[in-house]
Formats: structure tokens, C-alpha cells, sequence
């Protein structure tokens, strides 16, 4: 039988009635040749043939079945075959496609992991996360409009226990560092004190033992502790035992009654190792003070709501119970305080942390680096569809229908996408465990991907092979004309409009995130240059735990016990006397108020009726010995230092911060000008201090303090108060190693030190930061990241030009065009595209930028220098990018270039 | 020889099939069952309109390829060929229909081979 020239199939549901009778017409013919007449034959041939309505629609049905079966599987199977040959044909296009796709791909990843933690899942362990609350307390301020704060007392949190609309309300406080165990063996750890209410409430369920009853979450009950998952594998192998046996936290001895399970954190994000009953724990490490005192603010509280009730109904409630149990204080308490209740997952609510606040516009960038990698992937198909035009054209002409191809084509870019993914998988993983612990580290992760991610980066690298494979895919299979087919590799070539604007697009883009990576850095910039007052790079921060019998003493509100006061600083004398000659250590000094503390105090000046409020609050006041000044390198503006001859037998002096002399005195020479701290009045305790010196602003709490106003006694002239921690100055460059050496001299220094907290300075303060810095790094790795692609992209576009245009140039040569103009015109090209891309960026950067400007830190969002540089440097790179095609066009050979084809 | 043609046994008909198209490459439903008819000496009777049912089975488990053609008297048609497996699956056939004569033949040796 010869080969019967090949046809279109007819449509699907035609196809069984023309086989069937195909089949009896020839039938027909031959029992017409056998000698039948016609109608008889027709007759005869239907009789052979049984029923063609019985089988036509069982054909019908395995048909259908089978073309959609076929169509899905051969399209996806083209598409495999597809990208194998694309990898194998041509690896170098392949490569970049899966690397660029990976990258951008891979960027999205590592930021969903983080975005996935503070903004889309509860913490673990939560049952029902939408009916649990955090709440608030809205204060009207003087100073700043509204305050608004998580933290109150007990007393407060007594009240809403009361409330109808609130299932359950629980209360906690930390985590904290606290010291577990004693003596040279002592660690630090993450205390959680929490309400027995707490595990209730979020619906958790220990993984061994049980949770602290409300029998055991009152004062003077029996101390029990609950562990975490982590810290009971951590520090007691998992051991199942472990019930019944007692820690020593903070000094004081608790029993383990149970283990919560892994990764479960209560309703904040921070890893918790012991969880200590709040009211228990409380009355043991701080007295009883805090139980019915409304200026003891220390904690914080979460409801659930009562089925079915809506969240203002609960809050007007809540406000109501509020203001009642406020009313006692009503002329220290804004009578108007409101309650809000926020939601759980903190980053969804209006306190949201600038973490992930940033987190949020990173996962955004992160995807603004995925267009740009999906511009650019696009861009190499629309190139490499050029080059296929021929192919496309035969096949069309060979009645594969333009729908298979299109399909095919983008099955195929689906499927490098998807190797992409696999890329990304990669960076993931490295950047995720990067990002978490350097910028991070307060958050508890799970370790590992995690389904949702690995799911998540899939579906993304479907989608950016399907956005990134169908516009070239339709593009290259249009107007595929007979022409294609006779005209050879030199036809005419249409030049596609969309590559230059996918061009323009990416460096636009570029523009955007380069902008933001140079605000960031320029925050972090600001923040390192702020003058903190204090050396920070080249101190470091000692304080001493002591032992219970040294701590009592000194409590708010319990009279300071002199004994201990004695005592507790003789042991900081002795701290002091053991370093001072230590390797690299320069000078010590100590204060009643290091960083972080606040100790404030009215103050009085003759011929003042009042002295003004700043926004920082304030006055505070450091008690300080000797040297201190020149030990932390503060400097003294005006006057003196304080020195050892200020001591209990001359006059009582001071140091005052440079805006408390402006504030105070800022018309005259504060020096020799005299105030009174405390009560007015003329008491022992209460000398009138005379200013001996100014010295510069220093920085109390961290990085963005109010204005306040600070001045610096001598310890010796009033040694009223225990010091709380002291400061090493150390050798330029030798903090870590210094905080390293003295650490276990100090915690070894005496059994009534429970613990040495000792840390260079910069880590205290660093963290502070970290917000800038999350933003500065990330901004700065996709901005650059983009910049390359965008680059690789401009480059591509003229490479491909110059490749398309060799016989237009050999042309141009022959009839001896300057390469000069050559030059020219490919590098004016590229200047062009990068022209658009930079002025259309930095249009949306400017419309952008007033949205950042809360997560920036002393920057203009507009920032005139980070606007031009980034300019500068697309131009660049632009100029590099083009400047290799534009080579290569001056080096076209015209004999050569007319010859080829 | 017998006189009146042969019903094909239950399960026959794609072993016929695939023979056929093995012997003569390519071809259409009326085609295959015509070569089957002239070999066999119009001795075996096919329920003629039974073939396509079985024809589209056997593509669907992809022991055939097709594709549309237009025959030597200008009709529009449906041609098959053997694919690979269908080849697979014409030995196992063979070997099957085989072994089942072999059985048959040990209680009737008159059956033989």
C-alpha cells in the first residue's frame, strides 16, 4: 500500500462518522464490482457492517477521552522535549535562563520564609488565632499625641478578668534573660513569665507533664516551671525524667512539672526556654509591690474573645473596665485612655515592629526582582523565538496548530522555570538561615524550608515560566509568513518593539530598588554616625547579679537597706580593682544608671517657678565615680571634669548635658550656676548642686531618644543609690577580646555574684539598628542583583541587534561609514533604552518614596544624593553593558558580513 | 476447510490486527480488515463495524499511531501503523494465542501445530 499524502485530522467530533464511512463506501465500491447494483450494495454493506450508530458513539467516547489525554500529555511532553533540546542545543541560553530565574525566583523564597513568620502564620500552637487579642492602651500624650503601649500593670490586667466579652484573658511578661543555675556553671537564658491562663487560652497541649495550675500561679505558692521543647532537648537530652526535678532560675529554686511542645513560643515570636507562673515567679524575684500597684507597669495581656462577639463590642467593654479601675488615680491617669485590641499576629496590627514592617516591603521588592528576572527571561526568548522563526514556520506550515505550538512553547519555558525553582531552593535555604540569624535572631524559626516555602517557590516558578514564556511564545508564532520559510537566516527581520520596552521596564525597575538600597544605607549610615556620646566601639558594659539577700534592699518602693547598698558596691569596687589592670583595658568607671537606664528626678532652679518638660522626659540623673566621663568619652563642652577631689568633703558639684544648659540657662554661662535635684528644699540629702561643667548629649535608652536634659553627680558625694553597672574602656579595636578575657574573672569574682553580663557595647546598641541594616543589606543585594540582570538584559538587546544588523553594518562599512559613527549609534542605543529606564525609575521612586520614609532614619526619602548616584551608576553600567556590542559592530568585516547567511 | 466462515473468538481480532499492520505497514480500517480477509481466504468473519472499537482501543494504549490521509480513490481516511509497543504487543499476542493452542492441542492432539 503506498503512503497516502499526510492530512489534517478532521475535527474531533466528525472524526469516527468519516472513518465509519470511509470504511463503507469502500465497502460499497467492492461489492459494486463484485456485481451488485448500487443500492443493494449500500444495503448489504450497512447489513456487514452492524449498527454504525452503536459504534460511532462508543468511538465517539474513547475518542473524545483520548484527545484530551493525548493533547495535555504531548503538549507537556513537546514542551519536556523542548527544553531538553533548548539545554542541549544551546546550554550557555538554557543556563542563563534557569540562573536568572533562580535568582529572582530564589530572592522570593527567602523572603517568604521571613514574611511567613511575622505576617502570614500565627505562632505555633495557636488554636483559632482570629479571636485572640492583644491588648492596648491608647493614652493621650502632651507630647506626642497618642501613645500607644502593650505594657500595664497587674492591677489593670485584674480588671479585664471580669469582662463578659473576653473567653479568657492571660497575661505575661518577657522573655527575659535571666540566670540559670549558679556559680562558674551559670548560664543565661529566656524566662517566660506567664499566666496559668496563657496555655488555655492559645489551646496548647504539653508534650510532657503538664502546665502550671491556678493553685500554682499565686504568691507564696510552690515554685513550678514548665520547659520548652527546645531548651529540655538543649540542656537535659530530652530526658523524660526530667519531671519533678528543680532549676534554679534567677536565684530561685523551681520545680519542672511539664514540657511544651516544640516551636511553641506563646503569643509572641522570641524562643522561650522556662516558663515560670507570672504571679509566682513575680512575687519571688520582685516582692509584692507590683500586685496592687498601678505605677508598677511591667506586663503584658491577651484575651479571647467570647464566641460571636465582635471585636469593638469587646473593646468598648474593655475601655469601660479600664477607666473604672482607674478611677482612684484620676489625677495622675488620663481619664480617657482607651482600650484596643490588636490583633495577634503583631506584624497585621497597627503596633507592627519595624522588622517587619521592612520584611513587608522587602517581600515586595523581592518580587519587583522577579518581574525583572521574568523581563529578562522573556527577553532572551523573544531573541532565541527570532532565531527559531524558520522552525516555527515549517512546522506551522506541516499543520501543527498555532494553539499547540504556543502552548508548547510555554510548557517549555514552564519547565526551565521550574529548574529555576530548584535554583532558587538553594539560595533559599543558604539566604533564609542567613537573613534569620543576622537580622533576626529574636524570632523563632523552624528549621529547614518548610512545605509551605518549597510549595510556594514551586507555584511562583510556574508562574514566572508561564508570565515570562507566553508573550514571547505568541509573539514568535505570529505572522509566520511563506517568506520565513524561503528567506534564509538574512530575511527580513522584523525588529520587535517589545525587547527595547522590557528593557526600558528593567531598568526602571533597577532604578527603584537601587533607590531604596541607597536610602537604607544611607540610614544606617546616619545611625553610625550619630554621636551617641559615648565611645560606643570602644566600651564595654559589665553589670553584676547578686544574690538575693544584695537585691531586696533596693526595691521601688522599699526603703534602700544601706547594708546591701555597701555591700553590693564594694563588690563592684572589687570588679573594678580586678579588671583595671587588665590587658587592653584603659579605664573603669561606674554608675547608678547605665545604658538603658533611667532614673529621673525634679529639679529646681533658683529663680524658676518651673523648669519646661522635654519630649525625652527627664531630668535623669547618673551618679558616677570618678573618671567617668573621660572613661565612656563624654566630653566636657564647658568647665570641668569631675574629679577624685569631688568627694563627701567639698561642695557638691555637677555635670549637666549640653540641652539641659540650653534649656536651663540659655542665655548665660551655666557654669557656677546652682539647682536643686529631689524635694526643694535644703536638706543633707538635698544639696543645691553647683554646675561645674557641660557636657555633650549622650544617648540614654538608644538610637532615636527624645530630647532630654541629664546631669552627672559624683558617686562620692552621694552614694544614696547601688550601682548598676559599670564601663570598660578599652584599647581601639579590642572590645570583643577584652569582653572575652574579663568575663570569667568576674563571674567567678565572688558566690554572692550570681552572674557577669559582659558585653562590648556595640552589641547592646547594634540591634537597635537592625531594622536599617535588614533594609540596607536586602535592598542592596536585590538592588544589585537587579542591576546585573537589567544589565545583562541591555546588553543582550543591542548583542543581538549588532548580530542581526552584520550585513546592514558590512554594508554601512563598505560604503566607508567612520566606525566612529558605529560607535556611536549602538552606544547611543544603549544609552537611549537606559535613559528611559532611569528617568521612568526615578519617577516612581519619587511617587514611592513618601511611603518609606517611617522606616528611614533621618533620610529624605528624596534624597537628592541618593537619587543622583543611582542615576550615575545605571549610566554606567549602561555605557559597560553597550559597549561590547558596539565593539563588535566596528569590527564587522563587510565581505565576510555580505557573504554569511 | 469449512464451509461456512469462521466467527473470530473472543480476543482474536487484535492479534489479527496488529499482524496485519506488521505485514503491511500502514493502513486504513477497510484496508486491514481486506488483507486480513484475502490471507485468511475469507475464512474468518469480522463483524466488519467491531474493527474500529478495537482499532481505537488499541491506539489509546498506544499500540498504534495514526493519522489522517486520503486514500488511492481520493476518500478522506484514517490510516494506522504499529508503534513500538504495539510491536511488544504483538509478540506477547503471539506468545499467548500460542501457549493456548499448545493447551488445546494436549487434550486434542489433532489440533497440532
Amino acid at each position: 500500500m503506498s503512503d497516502p499524502t499526510r492530512h489534517l485530522p478532521p475535527k474531533l467530533q466528525d472524526a469516527a462518522r468519516i472513518e465509519v464511512e470511509h470504511h463503507l463506501a469502500e465497502l460499497v465500491d467492492r461489492l459494486i464490482h463484485e456485481g451488485m447494483d448500487p443500492a443493494a450494495a449500500r444495503r448489504e454493506a450497512e447489513r456487514r457492517f452492524g449498527s454504525p450508530q452503536r459504534y460511532r458513539s462508543a468511538l465517539e467516547r474513547t475518542a473524545r477521552r483520548r484527545m484530551l489525554r493525548a493533547s495535555l500529555g504531548t503538549m507537556f511532553l513537546d514542551g519536556f522535549g523542548g527544553a531538553v533540546r533548548t539545554v542541549r542545543r544551546s546550554p550557555a541560553f538554557a543556563a542563563a535562563v534557569i540562573l536568572t530565574l533562580g535568582l529572582g525566583i530564589g530572592a522570593n523564597a527567602t523572603m517568604f520564609g521571613i514574611v511567613d513568620r511575622l505576617l502570614l502564620r500565627p505562632p505555633e500552637h495557636v488554636r483559632d488565632h482570629e479571636r485572640v487579642m492583644r491588648i492596648l492602651v491608647k493614652r493621650p500624650s502632651l507630647r506626642r499625641g497618642i501613645t500607644r503601649s502593650a505594657t500595664m500593670t497587674f492591677p489593670d490586667y485584674q480588671d479585664f478578668r471580669s469582662q463578659q466579652t473576653f473567653h479568657a484573658v492571660a497575661g505575661y511578661n518577657g522573655p527575659s534573660q535571666q540566670t540559670f543555675g549558679r556559680g562558674a556553671g551559670a548560664t543565661r537564658i529566656q524566662v517566660m513569665q506567664a499566666t496559668n491562663t496563657l496555655f488555655s487560652l492559645l489551646g496548647v497541649a504539653p508534650t510532657l507533664g503538664r502546665f502550671y495550675g491556678a493553685d500554682e500561679d499565686r504568691i507564696g505558692a510552690p515554685a513550678t516551671a514548665v520547659l520548652s521543647t527546645e531548651f529540655w532537648r538543649r540542656s537535659f537530652g530530652a530526658d523524660p525524667d526530667v519531671l519533678g526535678r528543680v532549676i534554679e532560675v534567677a536565684g530561685d529554686a523551681y520545680r519542672i512539672v511539664g514540657v511544651a511542645p516544640a516551636g511553641f513560643t506563646g503569643v509572641d515570636l522570641a524562643p522561650v526556654d522556662v516558663w515560670l507562673p507570672l504571679v509566682t515567679s513575680q512575687g519571688m524575684i520582685a516582692g509584692t509591690e507590683w500586685h496592687d500597684s498601678r505605677g508598677y507597669y511591667w506586663m503584658k495581656a491577651v484575651a479571647r474573645l467570647t464566641d460571636g462577639v465582635s471585636t469593638e463590642a469587646a473593646a468598648s467593654e474593655a475601655t469601660a473596665l479600664h477607666r473604672a479601675g482607674r478611677l482612684g488615680d484620676r489625677y495622675s491617669y488620663p481619664p480617657d485612655a482607651d482600650i484596643e485590641l490588636d490583633p495577634l499576629i503583631l506584624a497585621r496590627g497597627p503596633a507592627a515592629p519595624p522588622e517587619s514592617r521592612v520584611a513587608r516591603w522587602l517581600g515586595g521588592v523581592s518580587l519587583i526582582v522577579l518581574l525583572i528576572a521574568c523581563a529578562n527571561v522573556a527577553n532572551l526568548l523573544l531573541a532565541s523565538g527570532a532565531r527559531r522563526r524558520r522552525e516555527v514556520a515549517v512546522r506551522l506550515a506541516l499543520g501543527v496548530t498555532r494553539g499547540r505550538l504556543v502552548a508548547q512553547m510555554v510548557v517549555e519555558s514552564v519547565l526551565l522555570a521550574l529548574a529555576g525553582g530548584g535554583v532558587a531552593l538553594l539560595i533559599a535555604a543558604a539566604g533564609g538561615r542567613l537573613v534569620r540569624t543576622v537580622f533576626l535572631p529574636g524570632v523563632a524559626f523552624r528549621d529547614g524550608l518548610g512545605g509551605r516555602a518549597v510549595g510556594f517557590t514551586l507555584v511562583i516558578a510556574g508562574l514566572a515560566g508561564f508570565v515570562a514564556g507566553l508573550g514571547p511564545a505568541i509573539q514568535g508564532t505570529r505572522d509566520a509568513l511563506a517568506s520565513d520559510l524561503t528567506a534564509g537566516s538574512r530575511g527580513s527581520m522584523r525588529r520587535s518593539r517589545a525587547r527595547p520596552l522590557l528593557t526600558i521596564l528593567q531598568a526602571s525597575l533597577s532604578v527603584v530598588l537601587l533607590v531604596g538600597a541607597g536610602l537604607f544605607v544611607r540610614s544606617v549610615a546616619r545611625v553610625r554616625a550619630l554621636d551617641l556620646g559615648l565611645d560606643v566601639d570602644r566600651l564595654v558594659f559589665v553589670g553584676l547579679e547578686f544574690e538575693k539577700a544584695l537585691t531586696f534592699g533596693w526595691e521601688p518602693g522599699l526603703p534602700p537597706d544601706p547594708s546591701a547598698i555597701q555591700l553590693r558596691n564594694d563588690l563592684y569596687g572589687e570588679a573594678m580593682r580586678r579588671v583595671q589592670g587588665a590587658p587592653g583595658v584603659l579605664s573603669v568607671a561606674a554608675t547608678v544608671a547605665p545604658f538603658g537606664w533611667a532614673l529621673g528626678s525634679s529639679v529646681t532652679v533658683p529663680g524658676m517657678d518651673s523648669i519646661p518638660q522635654l519630649a525625652g522626659g527627664g531630668p535623669y540623673y547618673q551618679d558616677v565615680t570618678s573618671g567617668y566621663a573621660r572613661t565612656v568619652g563624654l566630653h566636657v563642652l564647658r568647665g570641668r571634669d569631675l574629679t577624685d577631689a569631688d568627694d563627701a568633703g567639698s561642695d557638691p558639684v555637677a555635670l549637666i548635658s549640653e540641652t539641659m544648659a540650653r534649656t536651663l540657662w540659655p542665655d548665660a554661662d551655666p557654669v557656677g550656676r546652682t539647682f536643686q535635684a529631689g524635694s526643694p528644699s535644703g536638706s543633707a540629702l538635698n544639696p543645691p548642686w553647683t554646675v561645674v561643667g557641660v557636657v555633650e548629649d549622650a544617648v540614654r535608652d538608644g538610637i532615636g531618644d527624645e530630647p532630654f536634659m541629664a546631669f552627672y553627680r559624683p558617686y562620692a558625694q552621694r552614694a544614696t543609690r547601688p550601682l548598676q553597672g559599670m564601663y570598660l574602656r578599652t584599647e581601639p579595636g579590642r572590645a570583643e577580646e577584652v569582653a572575652a578575657a574579663v568575663a570569667p574573672i568576674l563571674r567567678s569574682l565572688d558566690p554572692r555574684v550570681r552572674y557577669a553580663t559582659v558585653r562590648p557595647l556595640r552589641q547592646i546598641i547594634d540591634p537597635q539598628a537592625r531594622s536599617w541594616t535588614l533594609g540596607a543589606t536586602m535592598f542592596t543585594i536585590f538592588g544589585v542583583l537587579a542591576l546585573i540582570v537589567a544589565a545583562v538584559g541591555l546588553y543582550s538587546v543591542l548583542a543581538f541587534d549588532v548580530a542581526q544588523r552584520t550585513r546592514e553594518l558590512g554594508i554601512r562599512t563598505a560604503l566607508g561609514a567612520a566606525k566612529g559613527r558605529l560607535l556611536g549609534a549602538i552606544l547611543g542605543e544603549g544609552f537611549a533604552l537606559a535613559g528611559f529606564g532611569v528617568a521612568l525609575g526615578l519617577v516612581i521612586a519619587i511617587a514611592v518614596a513618601p511611603y518609606v520614609r517611617d522606616l528611614l532614619f533621618e533620610v529624605s526619602p528624596r534624597d537628592p544624593v541618593v537619587l543622583t548616584s543611582v542615576a550615575a551608576v545605571l549610566v554606567v553600567t549602561a555605557l559597560l553593558a553597550s559597549s561590547l556590542p558596539a565593539l563588535r559592530a566596528t569590527r564587522v568585516d563587510p565581505v565576510v558580513a555580505l557573504r554569511a547567511d | 476447510v469449512a464451509d461456512t466462515p469462521l466467527l473470530v473468538v473472543q480476543g482474536t481480532l487484535e492479534l489479527l490486527v496488529l499482524k496485519a499492520l506488521s505485514a503491511i505497514g500502514q493502513a486504513h480500517g477497510f484496508g486491514i480488515l481486506d488483507f486480513i480477509r484475502k490471507v485468511t481466504d475469507e475464512q474468518l468473519l469480522i463483524e466488519e463495524g467491531a474493527l474500529y472499537p478495537a482499532l481505537h482501543r488499541m491506539e489509546e494504549r498506544g499500540w498504534l499511531a495514526s493519522y489522517w490521509g486520503v486514500s488511492e480513490k481520493g476518500r478522506r481516511a484514517k490510516y494506522y501503523a504499529l508503534t513500538r509497543s504495539g510491536e511488544k504487543a504483538l509478540a506477547r499476542e503471539v506468545s499467548r494465542w500460542t501457549a493456548y493452542v499448545d493447551a488445546v492441542a494436549r487434550i486434542a492432539p489433532e489440533v497440532g501445530r
